[in-house]
């Protein structure tokens, strides 16, 4: 699995280049176009996790008229690994603060959802997170997304072989998905944001731990294969106020950031969370494809709302391979 | 606790007669496979018709080529939940025919590993090594055709070597074994204990889990006396302590069963801790539970 990733990413470097104005043929079906003209992105700040959290995910969701009434909302944290030392996850308070949002705007019901990618021990993971608190203290309901039942589903687009993947049913069964990740570099695929996030919703009982099927079938495609899939509207909140750089997305550095980004276009919100790092979307392999079928990645398609970014924008370190990315530096 | 356990246990059967991971959940194999280990550890009368029950579902699910799939929708073979089904089997009279037909399914299967332009961009690269693994070992992946990782290679160790008396082929079974055990100790952590099967990533060194290095020290306990398992064993006692969930406890207690160690002190642990979650009615947790707080080690020994 590393190992090719290695040599994808290698080849990528070397390869993309030379096949960047070629124009590469449409991999997607229709019913998977979702671009909008222009795309809203909220950027809050959050200075701190003690924050009045709900106050400020409340205002992101009525500033991107976001309407949750009467809808089941399947919150999907990034909830990979556990290190207390660490950032690698998505904050109980930022969690917390969504369940109490989503209910105070009139949303049916709130469920928390995640597929752990490299621990299948999600009693463990959750425990050791603060997230158990936080479920049992709301009355939440989680679902082990690694251990559902799961549903065959025909993939919307091919930017991988794999053509169909086994989906949990608990997707099937809400009104909205709501990709709760971290802001964090990630040393395969350079960030790791909203639709990386997705990842998570993969049933590890069926490809299992590392996702390894995805891997081998390609990291940047299968993101795209997956996100272009989903069978239920999105929405991002990410995770900013403390950050993950350098060798990320487990054993990077905290990096203090103060800020949360919110929309329904999830690649205009991952384009908002690279800049913000520093880093093109446009060198991010997945990114640059998502801007010809999901969403935004130009500056000048997304409308920023609350916050300006510059305000937030910081030197995020990546790992050397990934130099190239960094060409807002400076 | 252990009755509270065994009840959940019971509840959550399915009408088809298997186990889902959590009750109201589509049997699965796995589920049903730990959950009947931990009934038949039990060896008590009153869960005889749980038991048969359980054990025609998991009879049922065999596939003509020997194998099992996880569950009814996720129907490809699948190389993680037929090792368990085979040890599931072990612990039942008349099973050896369908024992030999999986462990067949068994020999047959192959993790990949890097084809020759692969192979030759890694060898020519002069940056450094993204992680340090030996991809040539021939281990057993989570599905059939993908990379070897350590869970699936040590249920798949567990179960060749359980089998070893039942099943013709000697030969062959002895190279998978040898082979299972170099690609485990390739994988393993620095300082001892496995995690899902990479121990450095970029020059880093990775932690290693305590579920999975119980689940790998299982199953090279016929080796308790190397230095790497001795190390795996003081790695794992610290994460118990650490990690005290029902999977961890369940499968801790068992493996330091299987070593001769004390594990009077976990099982205090694992009382408690189900009091707080109660294993978040995890099929598996509570049969490992099961299994670890009475005899069901025995079902594990080699």
């Amino acid at each position: 699995m590393n190992r090719r990733e290695f040599i994808k990413i290698s080849l990528t470097v070397s390869v993309s280049a030379v096949f960047d104005g070629c124009r590469p043929s449409i991999r997607w079906e229709r019913e998977a176009y979702r671009k909008q003209a222009i795309s809203r992105v909220a950027i809050l700040e959050a200075r701190s996790y003690q924050a009045s959290l709900r106050d400020i995910i409340s205002r992101g969701i009525r500033l991107c008229e976001l309407d949750v009434t009467g809808k089941r909302i399947l919150l999907k944290p990034n909830l990979v690994e556990f290190d207390p030392a660490g950032v690698i996850n998505t904050h109980p308070a930022v969690i917390e603060a969504t369940i109490d949002s989503f209910r105070s705007l009139g949303a049916r019901e709130v469920v928390v959802a995640e597929g752990p990618g490299h621990r299948r021990d999600i009693e463990y993971l959750l425990t050791a997170s603060g997230i158990y608190d936080v479920i049992n203290e709301h009355r939440v309901r989680f679902v082990d997304l690694n251990a559902d039942d799961v549903r065959l589903t025909k993939l919307r687009s091919s930017f991988t072989n794999l053509r169909q993947l086994y989906l949990p049913e608990t997707l099937f069964n809400a009104d909205l998905l709501v990709s709760m990740p971290k802001l964090k570099t990630h040393h395969w695929a350079g960030v790791t944001l909203s639709l990386k996030n997705m990842f998570g919703v993969v049933p590890g009982s069926v490809y299992g731990w590392p996702k390894n099927a995805l891997h081998w079938a390609g990291i940047h495609g299968s993101i795209l294969d997956i996100n272009s899939s989903l069978p239920i509207p999105q929405f991002a909140i990410v995770d900013g106020i403390v950050g993950m750089e350098g060798n990320g997305p487990i054993q990077g550095q905290a990096k203090q950031s103060g800020v949360l980004i919110l929309g329904e276009d999830l690649v205009a919100v991952d384009a908002t969370a690279a800049r913000l790092m520093k880093i093109e979307p446009r060198k991010i392999e997945y990114l640059e494809q998502a801007d010809r079928f999901l969403g935004n990645i130009t500056y000048e398609k997304v409308e920023q709302v609350g916050e300006r970014l510059d305000r937030f924008q910081q030197d995020y370190r990546v790992i050397e391979n990934f130099h190239a990315l960094k060409v807002l530096t400076g | 606790m252990i009755e509270a356990a065994i009840n959940l246990l019971l509840s959550a059967q399915n009408e088809d007669g298997g186990w889902g991971f959590v009750k109201g959940k589509l049997s699965n194999t796995e589920s049903t496979a730990f959950a009947l280990m931990a009934l038949k550890s039990l060896d008590a009368k009153p869960f005889d018709r749980q038991m048969a029950a359980g054990l025609k579902w998991l009879v049922r699910h065999q596939r003509d080529d020997g194998s099992w799939s996880l569950n009814d929708e996720a129907s490809k073979q699948s190389s993680w939940t037929t090792p368990i089904a085979v040890l599931a089997l072990l612990s039942f009279q008349d099973q050896n025919q369908r024992i030999s037909r999986a462990v067949k399914w068994i020999l047959a299967q192959e993790g990949m590993k890097p084809r020759w332009f692969e192979s030759l961009l890694f060898r020519l690269s002069l940056t450094r090594k993204t992680v340090e693994l030996d991809p040539y070992l021939n281990g057993w992946s989570w599905t059939p055709g993908a990379f070897s990782w350590v869970e699936p290679t040590s249920y798949c160790l567990m179960a060749l070597k359980k089998s070893r008396p039942l099943v013709a082929g000697g030969t062959d079974v002895e190279v998978r074994i040898q082979q299972g055990e170099a690609l485990l100790y390739d994988r393993m952590c620095e300082k001892g204990g496995w995690n899902y099967g990479n121990s450095k990533v970029l020059g880093e060194a990775l932690w290693p889990y305590p579920d999975v290095t119980a689940v790998a020290l299982i199953a090279l306990q016929d080796r308790a006396a190397n230095e790497a398992n001795r190390r795996s064993l003081l790695a794992l006692q610290g994460m118990m302590r650490e990690a005290p969930s029902g999977i961890t406890l369940g499968w801790g207690i068992l493996c330091l069963k299987l070593y001769s160690e004390d594990e009077q002190k976990w099982k205090r642990m694992l009382l408690e801790n189900f009091k707080k979650t109660r294993f978040l009615s995890e099929t598996k947790a509570l049969a490992l539970a099961v299994l670890a707080l009475g005899e069901g080690a025995s079902l594990f020994r080699v």
